[in-house]
């Protein structure tokens, strides 16, 4: 029997892939286009409204706010995770005394179920009982912090529930940290033994040789969590802020869309949210797309 | 040529294997959907009834014990219960489980709630049934119930508990500080003095409306009650006022009148005014039924569904008094029905163990456990429910109240009225807005719900 050939070996390979394409991302994907353009309720027949679902959700303004909330939200976690993971990352690529077990704690977080985080953080941000409130209570008097301040009301100011849901995603952020840590581990350590011939100073090395090397990887990053900044909110405002304080404070787009959907029973509303939340990460990518473009072409040629 | 033909036999053997390796993928994929039984609704055993309830813990033991009797009482039967984490939970597996062509067989659902299960024919009436059956009869039934779970002229689910809002109260923290427990008869103005009465630092000291602000030197709060439509409800139709425009054909919250607005002005000024109910960082660090619970709440307005969690209480006796009224007694209908989905296989079996679960003896089971107050007249009246023994003592307050209960209207969209309202209470209770900007904002958030909504 004749082995097959390299392109067939690559059809097999690639196969699984591309069924789970089809069939879990773009087919579901087509279909909810689709249902947004009906009106459903999961139990009655869908039937054809239109774009009367996109008219009512652009008067909505639950729906506005969850846009706002989620926008604001990629835009203030999806640098800082990015950052989070490269600090890490270079901070423990070396070999060094206790840095696997530094290693483990940064990547653990990841691997906890999303639920069980949840709950970890509704401890964690218990406004009397919980120890980040506690430990900021440390050295104050009635209730307050050292510095006569109060302490954060994480789940009932608008603000520092935002900031709460931004802090739980600050430490999901394992897998970049894995890809950074890797990259930065297989860049040429001539380059560094250069530079310190050189006389470089540290600002220098980062600035002219570690982040010019890890750019297409952090791109790549940034692209992806972008992508995700749209999902990673959902169960901490689910589980954690249900989607409050009043009025609607850490209502996201992806919260919005289950409310509607499994709660009120809207599915073809609900698609027609998802559908914009596809679009709209769909624009916000292919900007970030054409400015890492712009830069490339300005700075390499 | 020869090369060509090779070529062509490669790319249709290429094309063959490609088709074929996603054929299989398909097949596995298919598979897999089809052989996924319902974890929201269906059962894994095609026999066995299956039935859709939520809880916590101590009311979801009350739903086993009741099934656990059926199997030993029924050769054969088989309920497999299915248990949601909260309403939420429910309603998403409930609608899902429908959608996938396998729901449960049955479901339990507040009357607030199963209309818009109604509204879309998912439910299976009971009329028939109910009408041929030998075990059940309507008229043994309390009909504010019955009547709350009727869609155009049908028995669409059967209740099974008639409860309604109720005062639990701590009577060792109201001996503790010499105040008189509520009497059978009294009034918001009454309640709120008592709140204020028992409202304490942890020396014991009374602490003032102003000194309860920031919430931190108050060990023992009077009061505790949630920011909802459903509380207030009550509290409007006892002064008179109404809380939709028209209970049939509901189009707007109507909180807008008099006697509603001194309602919502009495109820607003419980935290900012009185400081006699916890803060809003007080209760999200821990609910009012836990720190009911916990002994640092004299007061907690619920319904019979706390009686359970409550059973467990060790360090103090506690108790329950009736809803404290403006002008005229009034309640709140609280009430469970078990339904049957229209797509359900097994709805005979179903039925069946509706018939036990309703029955006199299903009834005193579940009335055992403290959970219901029993739609079953004569059930509700028996030692199985008033059992002396057991708390609360005064348990007669909830069968006085069931001839002033009154439901809220049945409309398709009103989990999302009371849902949207609740932000708008919780604001105004524990920020402060005036009762004309907070009835304002409640109209106009909720009126394009009611528009949308769809009623018997």
């Amino acid at each position: 029997m004749r082995a097959p050939s390299e392109r067939s070996q690559l059809a097999l390979m690639v196969a699984p892939f591309v069924v789970g394409l089809v069939g879990l991302v773009l087919v579901p994907a087509a279909v909810t286009v689709g249902l947004s353009l009906t009106e459903y309720d999961l139990i009655r027949p869908a039937h054809w409204i239109g774009l009367a679902n996109f008219t009512e959700l652009f008067a909505d303004g639950i729906f506005r706010i969850a846009l706002v909330n989620s926008l604001v939200f990629a835009a203030v976690a999806v640098p800082l995770r990015l950052l989070g993971a490269l600090a890490l990352a270079l901070l423990l690529h070396r070999r060094a005394l206790g840095v696997g077990t530094a290693r483990t704690a940064a990547v653990l977080p990841t691997a906890v179920p999303e639920i069980a985080y949840g709950l970890l953080w509704l401890w964690l941000l218990n406004p009397f009982y919980g120890p980040i409130n506690l430990l900021l209570r440390v050295g104050g008097e009635n209730g307050l912090t050292v510095l006569g301040r109060t302490p954060p009301q994480w789940l009932t100011d608008p603000t520092d529930a935002r900031a709460a849901i931004v802090l739980m995603s600050l430490f999901t952020i394992g897998e970049s940290f894995v890809v950074l840590l890797t990259a930065r581990q297989s860049l040429p350590g001539e380059v560094y033994e250069l530079a310190e011939v050189e006389d470089a100073t540290g600002w220098d090395v980062f600035r002219r040789i570690t982040l010019p090397l890890l750019a297409p990887v952090l791109i790549l990053l940034l692209l992806r969590d972008t992508i995700l900044s749209f999902q990673l909110s959902f169960t901490p405002s689910l589980v954690v802020t249900d989607g409050g304080p009043p009025p609607y404070a850490t209502t996201y787009l992806s919260l919005f869309v289950y409310t509607n959907a499994f709660e009120y029973l809207r599915y073809g509303y609900a698609a027609a949210a998802t559908a914009v939340m596809l679009a709209l990460t769909a624009c916000v990518v292919a900007l970030q797309w054409l400015i890492v473009r712009h830069y490339r072409r300005a700075y390499v040629g | 040529m020869a090369r060509t033909m090779t070529s062509s036999v490669n790319v249709v053997r290429r094309h063959r294997m490609l088709a074929a390796v996603t054929l299989a993928a398909l097949c596995v994929l298919a598979a897999g959907c089809a052989g996924t039984t319902q974890e929201g609704g269906g059962s894994a055993d095609a026999d066995a009834v299956s039935f859709l309830v939520f809880g916590d813990p101590d009311e979801l033991m009350a739903y086993r014990t009741l099934v656990d009797a059926y199997e030993q009482a029924t050769d054969g039967a088989d309920v497999a219960l299915v248990e949601a984490s909260d309403r939420e939970d429910l309603i998403a597996r409930l609608s899902t489980s429908i959608a996938g062509g396998e729901p449960p067989d049955l479901f339990l659902m507040n009357y607030r709630y199963y209309g818009q299960f109604a509204a879309k024919g998912a439910i299976e009436p009971m009329e028939s049934r109910l009408r041929k059956s030998s075990v059940l009869h309507a008229e043994d039934f309390y009909p504010v119930a019955t009547e709350a779970f009727r869609w155009q002229g049908e028995q669409l689910c059967m209740p099974q508990n008639v409860s309604s809002l109720a005062v639990y109260y701590n009577r060792d923290l109201f001996r503790q500080y010499s105040v008189p427990e509520p009497p059978d008869e009294w009034t918001w103005t009454d309640l709120v003095s008592k709140a204020q009465a028992l409202t304490r630092d942890a020396n014991g000291k009374q602490v003032q409306g102003g000194e309860a602000e920031g919430g931190s030197a108050v060990s023992v709060y009077g009061l505790g009650v949630e920011p909802t439509i459903i509380r207030i409800a009550p509290l409007v139709w006892s002064n008179g006022g109404e809380i939709v425009d028209d209970p049939q054909h509901p189009t707007r919250l109507t909180l807008d009148t008099p006697q509603a607005k001194e309602v919502l002005r009495d109820f607003l000024e419980l935290r900012l005014a009185y400081g006699v109910i916890p803060t809003d960082d007080e209760v999200e660090a821990e609910d009012d039924e836990t720190r009911f619970a916990n002994g640092r709440l004299a007061m907690y307005l619920s319904s019979r569904r706390s009686t359970t969690t409550f059973r467990s209480i060790e360090d103090f006796e506690w108790d329950v008094a009736p809803l404290p009224i403006y002008d005229k007694p009034a309640g709140i209908l609280h009430s469970d029905a078990y339904c049957m989905t229209a797509a359900s296989q097994n709805q005979d079996a179903a039925w069946a163990f509706v018939e036990f679960a309703l029955s006199a003896e299903g009834q005193r089971i579940l009335a055992r456990t403290g959970r219901t107050v029993p739609s079953n007249i004569e059930v509700s009246r028996s030692q199985a429910f008033l059992d002396p023994a057991q708390p609360p003592r005064r348990a007669q307050v909830f069968l006085d109240a069931i001839p002033t209960v009154r439901a809220v209207p049945s409309i398709s969209t009103w989990p999302e009225i009371e849902d949207a309202s609740e932000g708008i209470l919780e604001n105004a209770l524990y920020l402060g807005q005036t009762v004309d900007e907070v009835a304002r904002q409640l109209d106009e958030a909720t009126r394009p719900l009611f528009a949308r909504g769809e009623s018997p």
